[in-house]
């Protein structure tokens, strides 16, 4: 590994005392009301989300405010089950069976129909360079449904037209 | 100082274990305060919160807050002190001249974590803390002995001040239900549970979940949107130094400059005569009596001979003060709501009669080391 | 109708990774001596104190209270006012609402942070550990999680922000280095940075290994202790202290909701990192108040607060200073260095020094202590206007100043 040099100045060590804090000891609290209903149609494989009456913003996973408005969104409404890439980014990591650490993807996805996006996963394996931003995707549904997040078990990619029109179009320029 | 009204409030009703989350305790309290003005969320051109990162758990606690605070693409700015410094802040940003609007709300739950433990990492890290024996109990009650040995006040005499905050908050029906209490005696008080000799619990502000809000409006902004706005006239900040052994715990040099610089914003001369209600955020009974002689409501050592009774001469806490619900961060909002309340007529049950200018009072620190003052004042006189 | 206020002083401590000689209220003090020094002013003329810190990194709750004495806080008013990556930022602008709302005359911002006597990590991470605990209760898998949060962290978010910006503005991995050859040997000429490297090169960079695509290790930002302090003032007053007077003319701080994750593990309304609503919103607020009606042209120096070398060129745009996506052009032709047309973060910027709490107060220091020519890197250019800049949060708090060496010109107010 490269090291970058810099110019570095000692200073004189002072006696230290030892404190701790607690980050581990609280118990966040948060709303079932509102996404168990999500999840129920998830067992069902359906998917849902949270539409503010005021904006008519669409949120999934559904949100329990909506900051434009400071209201409660209780419109529930159906989404499609395709997706987009809304942003992603790589970690690299040495996982099991990996020599030398190697670009995992992690996306931010955005559902068809719906204003927000989530972290959800692409296939285990899935080569890091072939996603980007407006990658189309479909969804995955596990084989047992539990009513819970890992009913979706990842995000499929598939076929993309529009990425032979921007090649055409970088072939024409 | 140009005045500064307030136009709207709303208190989420403290519980030991609130059956919310945090960002819908916030939505509530936000929501609440924007109704009671009949605003709408775009009018607001400034949010300031009150958290603290570690009674929520959170580093940065107002970064996921935007949404519920009403603070999404508004100025927005977190105060990490009780929630009367963050009205000073909202104060400061109306005066500007660059704000309308300005909404501010507290609010944590002491529910999620343990309390007193966090109050030891205020503790400095390197004498206090390694010794581990200095915490919101212990020194409580170093305060309570140095006052009682001072002025020759009785344990009676504190122990009276928890039975009628006690007492006020069972009137109040947005004080905490376990502090709700008619039928205390001082006995019930001096034999309850020991926290750290000579305070007892029912003699202490403990900690339980909520959240207060409050908006504020320049002049002629306020008087357009309610009849009779609350004004604050004056506000007095102060801070002293913190090491309990450098102080005399048994006065508050820092309450005594906030008030006078209060008093000398409103142009109050005799406080006594002129000041109709005061709420103060009293971590412990004694400490009430302290910041009432550091406001100059009597002589030095005999605020146990004060008549502070919803129908004394003085009512100092008639909602029943942080003994009646103490939400950490909160409780400084809520002491200027309730004193708001109090001037508009609009507190059922534990109203005093003819209130026009109250005092309300924040603090923060062991023994209170950081102390705020406001004067408000309503349109009656 | 409000105060102007004025910026007198600003001082800094020594910066480095560890400043082991020194506590949290000793590392104060020397920023607050070194603000005092620089103009004739005691700590007794100081009306009123505001301070803050991020306080997870130290692992120490409201330390101004135990610092009363080492601030020369003892019997005087006192705010803290912390909001994380801002915190600089907000404590700036809560010292310029103290002054301007006629409440405090003078008034004496600081920030500090020591992170080598707590834990950065575990100070980053509890940032959204409540939501990531909702995740995992809602049956999100743990492993899987694990690996997307840990872009999720700092560095995370500043890789989502740098892919959506590369994909936007065609810029390369190279304009990336080329930010933090500039900022790092821009750093090595002033006395109080952390990362001083005077012959950093291109190459040297792109040689290091990613962390998180398409951030390397060379390209992050360092963890730094250090603290910086300010005094502001009325005009009035400023006639006593100093002869160069620095105009507070325009601030804003506007909130978006959070990215990638948001509270209660809901969907994330801001789809694209990079786009930044809230700094647009606040550079057209802070502009109208200063009565800046082309930044392209009126602002002559720029501070921003940029840990990741693709938010300086981001951040650039979004303030109004560049055309969209073409940033990392102005820099392959040397604009923003010392001496060109724009100087940009001639202190060496967030990228060489960070110390969290204090970094954005120190864009704000920087920047006013360029128009007063007193600054360590100082550009020869002659600065009229200058702007400080903050970040932070889960990509949603913005701080900006807009600094300048005569009166704000109109006005009107309100917002």
């Amino acid at each position: 590994m490269v090291k970058l040099e810099y110019i570095k100045k000692q200073y004189p060590r002072t006696r230290r005392v030892h404190g701790n804090w607690y980050l581990s000891s609280y118990q966040y609290k948060f709303n079932v009301k509102r996404i168990n209903q999500c999840l129920e149609h998830l067992r069902k494989g359906e998917l849902v989300g949270l539409k503010c009456r005021s904006c008519n913003t669409v949120s999934f996973p559904p949100r329990l405010i909506c900051p434009k408005c400071l209201k409660m969104p209780d419109q529930w409404v159906h989404l499609r089950e395709t997706a987009t890439v809304a942003t992603f980014s790589g970690t690299y990591a040495k996982e099991s069976g990996d020599t030398e650490p190697r670009p995992y993807p992690v996306v931010a996805i955005r559902q068809d129909g719906a204003d927000t996006s989530w972290l959800a996963n692409l296939p285990e394996g899935y080569d890091f360079f072939k996603v980007y931003v407006g990658m189309p995707l479909k969804i995955k549904w596990a084989e047992d449904k539990k009513g819970d997040f890992s009913d979706i078990e990842y995000y499929e990619p598939i076929e993309d037209p529009s990425i032979e029109m921007n090649k055409k179009e970088e072939t024409e320029n | 100082m140009e005045k500064v009204g307030i136009v709207g409030y709303y208190q989420v009703k403290p519980e030991t274990d609130i059956q919310m989350s945090r960002p819908e305790m916030i939505f509530y309290a936000a929501r609440g305060a924007l109704n009671y003005a009949g605003l709408k969320r775009d009018d607001l051109t400034t949010v300031i919160s009150a958290t603290n990162d570690y009674y929520d758990g959170k580093t940065i606690s107002n970064c996921f807050t935007v949404d519920a605070g009403g603070a999404y693409l508004k100025d927005e700015s977190k105060v990490e002190m009780d929630g009367a410094h963050a009205v000073n802040y909202g104060l400061m940003r109306c005066l500007s001249g660059h704000h309308k609007l300005a909404l501010v709300w507290g609010a944590s739950q002491p529910s999620t974590f343990y309390y007193s433990c966090i109050r030891v990492l205020e503790n400095d890290p390197t004498f206090d803390r390694p010794i581990n024996l200095l915490n919101d109990h212990t020194a409580a009650a170093l305060g309570m002995r140095a006052y009682m040995n001072k002025f020759g006040v009785s344990v009676e005499d504190i122990a009276k001040v928890g039975v009628k905050n006690h007492k006020n908050a069972a009137k109040n029906s947005l004080a905490w239900n376990e502090a709700q209490l008619p039928e205390i005696t001082v006995v019930d008080v001096i034999y309850s549970e020991m926290l750290s000799d000579p305070v007892t619990k029912l003699m202490h502000a403990m900690p339980c979940d909520g959240a207060t809000a409050l908006i504020l409006a320049p002049e002629e902004l306020a008087k357009k949107i309610i009849d009779d706005p609350v004004w604050i006239t004056g506000v007095g900040l102060c801070q002293e130094t913190y090491y309990l052994g450098d102080r005399d715990l048994s006065i508050s040099i820092s309450m005594e400059k906030s008030a006078q610089k209060a008093y000398k914003m409103a142009g109050i001369e005799d406080p006594k005569k002129e000041i109709d209600v005061v709420e103060l955020f009293e971590h412990s009974a004694y400490e009430e009596l302290i910041l009432a002689e550091a406001l100059g409501l009597c002589e030095k050592g005999k605020g146990a001979s004060l008549s502070s009774e919803i129908n004394g001469e003085i009512p100092i806490n008639p909602s029943g003060g942080a003994i009646g619900a103490f939400t950490p961060c909160a409780t400084g909002v809520t002491r200027l709501v309730e004193a708001v309340k109090q001037i508009r007529g609009e507190a059922k049950g534990y109203q005093v009669k003819d209130a026009n200018r109250a005092i309300a009072h924040g603090q923060i620190g062991f023994c209170a080391q950081n102390n705020i003052v406001f004067i408000l004042e309503g349109g009656k006189k | 109708m409000g105060v102007q206020p004025v910026i007198v002083s600003a001082g800094f401590s020594e910066h480095a990774s560890k400043r082991s000689d020194v506590n949290m209220a000793e590392l104060m003090n020397e920023a607050i001596e070194d603000a005092l020094n620089k103009c004739n002013c005691t700590i007794d003329d100081i009306d009123c104190i505001i301070n803050g810190n991020m306080a997870a990194f130290e692992g120490a709750n409201i330390p101004e209270l135990w610092m009363t004495d080492h601030i020369g806080a003892k019997n005087k008013p006192f705010l803290r006012v912390t909001t994380g990556g801002t915190t600089g930022g907000s404590v700036a602008i809560a010292a310029y609402y103290a002054v301007a709302s006629g409440l405090y005359d003078t008034v004496l911002a600081t920030a500090f942070e020591q992170q080598s006597c707590g834990s950065t990590t575990v100070g980053l991470s509890s940032v959204a550990l409540g939501e990531v605990s909702i995740y995992l209760q809602l049956g999100y898998d743990y492993e899987k999680l694990r690996r997307n949060m840990g872009a999720g962290a700092a560095i995370g978010v500043g890789a989502y922000q740098a892919v959506n910006y590369m994909s936007r503005s065609h810029c390369t991995e190279e304009d990336l280095a080329r930010v933090i050859v500039q900022n790092r040997h821009n750093a090595a000429k002033n006395w109080w940075t952390h990362l001083k490297m005077p012959n950093l090169t291109i190459e040297q960079v792109l040689d290091t290994p990613y962390i998180s695509y398409p951030l390397r290790f060379g390209m992050v930002t360092p963890a730094s202790d250090g603290s910086c302090a300010m005094i502001y003032t009325t005009e009035e007053n400023a006639k006593k202290f100093t002869d160069t007077p620095v105009y507070v003319n325009g601030v804003a701080s506007v909130s978006n909701e959070t990215a990638i994750v948001t509270s209660e593990a809901g969907g994330v309304g801001q789809l694209d990192p990079c786009e930044q609503l809230g700094a647009k919103i606040s550079a057209k607020l802070a502009y109208e108040q200063a009565g800046i009606s082309f930044p392209e042209k009126e602002i002559d120096y720029a501070e921003v607060y940029s840990p990741f070398p693709n938010q300086e060129l981001m951040w650039l745009e979004r303030l109004g200073l560049f055309e969209e996506n073409t940033a990392h052009i102005q820099y392959r032709e040397g604009i923003t260095a010392t001496d060109g047309d724009l100087p940009v973060n001639c202190s060496g910027g967030v990228n060489s020094t960070n110390a969290i709490g204090a970094s954005a107060l120190e864009r704000v220091a920087e920047a006013a202590l360029q128009i007063m020519g007193k600054a360590g890197n100082q550009s020869p250019k002659e600065i009229h206007t200058a702007i400080g800049h903050g970040w932070g949060g889960a990509l949603n708090l913005i701080t900006l100043s807009v600094l300048a060496d005569q009166p704000r010109r109109k006005y009107k107010g309100g917002i």
